[in-house]
């Protein structure tokens, strides 16, 4: 491989002496997992926008269900406060007071 | 099929099940990954999975051509390399500048009273044809200057086709990816961590930053500069520039990240670019792979670099920037962006060489500044829709704009444009640095720290994801 083309793969220290591949796959797969937990509404919404058909109907079902169980027991909370919060810093403006800010005032 | 979609994300799991499986036959494995980037390809548009193969094959047997023509002297060689070339630059004439050059024609032939219907065509421009037609360019020059060899067809074209560069660069040369398709690669804990950690920041950068500095002030205040005020004029403007580095890189880490999980060793695309003191200096940090490619390529072997004197140089440059302008696209606002670039650069290498003996030099700050502004006005350009549109906005950010106009600019888009330029003063390893410390995990304590990394992301993206800026070229 020539040099004079660097890469931020080419991490500057002594490589670990260790196999990669397993190790890959095992953080692949325990990310998944933990997505499916925690970001239950992506998988959601993916399946809602899929082209219609039985399956995008029984996917989006299951999907839904899903939802519903991680928002049960709680584990989709992190992420519905992390967006509301985002939308409100979204909607925050200069000098002025937001439209929902007009929505509750008196 | 766009890399920071769910659609993806499964795509990508199952080529990495897969190929990883068939390690045991590197062709097979190579037969995989090539039929998975044509599948990723055909999700834009199956007929050009069909262009594809034909650029390969060709390019294939142009650069065959040239080793077999090794007897018949230089002249056969050339001959065949500059048909080579001829051909790949038909296909993007006839994609990309077809209707273009046809329009301008019809203007010329009006203005002298020879008005008539042009027979447009309206060509859909296949993705990434600006991208796979230079790769297989270069590789033809390479072997004519026999830098590297010919090689098989699978290899050549998998090199054209490999989807994390397909549609969007980094324009991987074949001097960096044949000699890598030789051999089964094998996936370490280095680059397997780096790549994690490249395609989480990409994904940040895009559908984060980008994304929301896009939809949020960019994209409203260009579509109409003459009803906002200066300073949505002027945070726009800052914020395109912050909205095509985050885009652009994005893209590129994504890339680099997604070959590293296959075994593949890609090259840096972007290196803080808004640091640079100079333009000459930018376009060392800005997309690199094509920057280089225009000054290998085009700059010093087609056009004769400096070896010509000094003022053939300054023209040399200013035509090596022209083109890369009208690379971008078939428009008028490219081509100035070009000019600009190319212009500018002409100046700094005479001022460089007349400058009087003893005056000072721009402190590197103030330069860093000037050259961010120069940058900053090339972006107008190349975001505006048309030259009249560049001109109003232009016109407006200096004129005052449109007073009493509502402010658009928010203090997230301000927060995040600040954010973006940080990227470019923050220590230039710092992702490396996070790679290794990040190395040494237990895999179920990275796996969760990836997990909860993208579903913050993902609470802040804005909703739906747009294409990449330079899909479009």
């Amino acid at each position: 491989m020539p040099r004079e083309t660097p890469s931020p793969i080419d991490l500057p220290a002594e490589p670990v002496d260790a196999p990669g591949l397993g190790w890959t796959a095992g953080v692949m797969a325990i990310a998944v997992l933990f997505l499916l937990a925690l970001n239950a509404v992506s998988l959601r919404d993916w399946a809602a926008d899929l082209t219609p058909s039985p399956a995008q109907a029984r996917l989006a079902e299951a999907t839904e269900s899903w939802l519903g169980f991680t928002e049960a027991v709680g584990v989709g909370k992190p992420r519905a406060w992390l967006h509301d919060q985002w939308k409100k810093a979204e909607n925050a403006h200069f000098g002025a007071t937001t439209p929902e800010d007009a929505t509750i005032a008196p | 099929m766009l890399f920071p979609t769910l659609t993806f994300g499964l795509f990508f799991l199952l080529v990495f099940s897969v190929t990883w499986a068939a390690r045991g036959s590197n062709e097979w494995r190579k037969i995989l990954l090539l039929l998975a980037s044509w599948v990723f390809y055909g999700a834009w548009d199956w007929r050009f999975v069909a262009l594809l193969i034909v650029s390969a094959v060709l390019n294939w047997g142009a650069a065959r051509l040239i080793e077999l023509a090794e007897s018949h002297g230089e002249g056969s060689r050339k001959a065949i390399m500059l048909m080579g070339i001829a051909a790949n630059l038909a296909i993007l004439g006839v994609f990309k500048y077809y209707d273009f050059f046809l329009e301008q024609l019809g203007a010329i032939l009006a203005g002298v009273g020879f008005e008539r219907d042009m027979p447009l065509m309206q060509i859909v421009l296949p993705v990434g044809v600006s991208f796979f037609t230079f790769q297989g360019m270069s590789y033809l020059i390479d072997v004519y200057k026999r830098r590297i060899h010919a090689e098989r067809l699978l290899d050549i074209t998998l090199l054209m086709s490999f989807f994390p560069h397909l549609v969007a660069g980094p324009i991987v040369r074949g001097s960096d990816l044949l000699p890598q398709f030789k051999r089964t690669p094998v996936l370490t804990r280095d680059m397997a961590t780096m790549g994690i950690v490249l395609i989480v920041w990409g994904l940040f950068k895009k559908a984060v930053v980008a994304s929301e500095i896009s939809t949020g002030l960019v994209d409203p205040v260009f579509f109409d500069p003459a009803s906002h005020s200066a300073l949505d004029l002027l945070a726009a403007a800052y914020g395109y520039a912050v909205q095509i580095y985050c885009d652009f890189s994005a893209y590129s880490d994504m890339a680099i990240g997604i070959a590293a999980l296959l075994g593949y060793r890609f090259p840096l695309n972007f290196d803080q670019p808004y640091r640079a003191a100079s333009l000459q200096e930018f376009w060392r940090r800005w997309h690199i792979s094509l920057s280089s490619w225009l000054r290998d390529y085009l700059y010093i072997d087609a056009l004769g670099g400096n070896r010509n004197g000094f003022a053939r140089q300054c023209v040399n440059l200013l035509a090596t920037m022209l083109l890369g302008g009208l690379w971008h696209g078939a428009k008028w606002t490219f081509v100035i962006w070009g000019a600009l670039h190319g212009g500018v650069l002409a100046l700094e290498r005479i001022w460089e060489r007349r400058r009087p003996e003893g005056f000072p030099r721009l402190p590197k700050a103030l330069g860093v500044i000037v050259t961010f502004h120069i940058v900053v006005l090339g972006w107008i350009f190349f975001r505006a829709d048309s030259f009249g549109q560049a001109t109003a906005y232009l016109g407006g950010l200096l004129g005052g704009g449109m007073p009493g106009a509502e402010l658009v600019v928010t203090p997230l888009a301000v927060a995040l444009i600040a954010l973006g330029m940080s990227f470019h003063f923050a220590p230039r390893n710092l992702g490396q640095d996070i790679a290794l410390r990040l190395r040494w995990l237990p895999a179920p304590a990275l796996g969760a720290l990836v997990a909860v990394t993208v579903m913050i992301v993902d609470a802040m993206r804005f909703e739906g994801v747009a294409p990449f800026i330079y899909y479009q070229f």
